[in-house]
């Protein structure tokens, strides 16, 4: 069996150390990937909320004006059939 | 994001309940930290790359599922990403081998370039018998040199006791040293 030298571990600790470091991935890789999971950045998502409230209010509008043009024209049809 | 504005409970139940941006805010913290496991495990950037975006794409998929039993998201994490490498190994071996000598050694942070290039020779002949070892064995000098993890963090991730894990970290310089020493390979003093 051989005999373990501590500080030949050491000296393999110091160059396992100086080997095995934290990498930092390009900044370019790392967006890349985030639009690979497809999350929104958090500027996306407050324009897609902005969004979605603006969509809300157009088609909020359109529905109600769509409403108030059919209730007109059924009681102008109403109160004038009989005279057409 | 500072750590103090950065509650992971908080983040994680609101990420399991479908909010996007909180898993958004998981990946801008464990982003790092999975990358550079990968890209150990594999070598390889581009395998890197494209496994991490994967471990992610499946950690958003199962979220709902985790739930917490004392084991840190992070060893969550780790886990599926231990999965993912295996089964990369795993393909590989079928196809043909890429040499690991042309895999490119990406500066480490806060280090010189210049320092980076001297070294290299040596770090390519540590790196290539690390990835000679069992993936047990790779783990753990990845998560107590690259993440700076003590042992019972390390076990937490492993499954293991930190007495086990110490004992593993003794065998496996044991077996490094035994490697070094029948491949004549000579690791200079600085």
């Amino acid at each position: 069996m051989k005999k373990v030298s501590e500080s030949q571990l050491f000296e393999l600790e110091a160059h396992l150390a100086g080997t095995l470091k934290p990498v930092t991935p390009p900044s370019e890789l790392v967006q890349r990937m985030r639009s690979r999971i497809r999350f929104p950045q958090p500027k996306e998502i407050n324009w897609q909320i902005g969004n979605w409230r603006r969509l809300f209010v157009v088609y909020g509008s359109v529905m109600s004006g769509l409403l108030v043009t059919i209730t007109v024209a059924r009681a102008f049809f109403y109160f004038f059939r009989r005279d057409i | 994001m500072p750590d103090t504005e950065f509650n992971e409970e908080d983040v994680l139940t609101r990420a399991s309940q479908g909010d996007r941006d909180a898993f958004g805010q998981l990946y801008e913290r464990y982003i790092d930290r999975i990358f550079n496991y990968v890209y150990y495990r594999t070598g390889n950037l581009h395998d890197a790359e494209d496994l991490t975006a994967r471990v992610f794409q499946r950690a958003m998929n199962h979220i709902k599922n985790y739930t917490d039993r004392g084991v840190p998201f992070s060893a969550w994490l780790y886990r599926i990403a231990h999965n993912l490498v295996a089964n990369w190994h795993r393909d590989r071996s079928r196809r043909q081998e890429i040499p690991i000598n042309d895999v490119p050694i990406l500066p480490s942070k806060g280090d010189h370039p210049e320092r980076n290039l001297v070294h290299s020779q040596e770090q390519e002949a540590l790196l290539r018998l690390i990835r000679r070892l069992p993936s047990e064995r790779q783990n753990l000098l990845i998560l107590k040199f690259v993440e700076n993890m003590s042992n019972a963090e390390i076990g937490s991730i492993m499954g293991r006791s930190e007495g086990a894990v110490k004992s593993l970290y003794h065998r496996t310089l044991l077996a490094l040293r035994d490697q070094l020493g029948d491949q004549n390979i000579n690791l200079d003093n600085d």
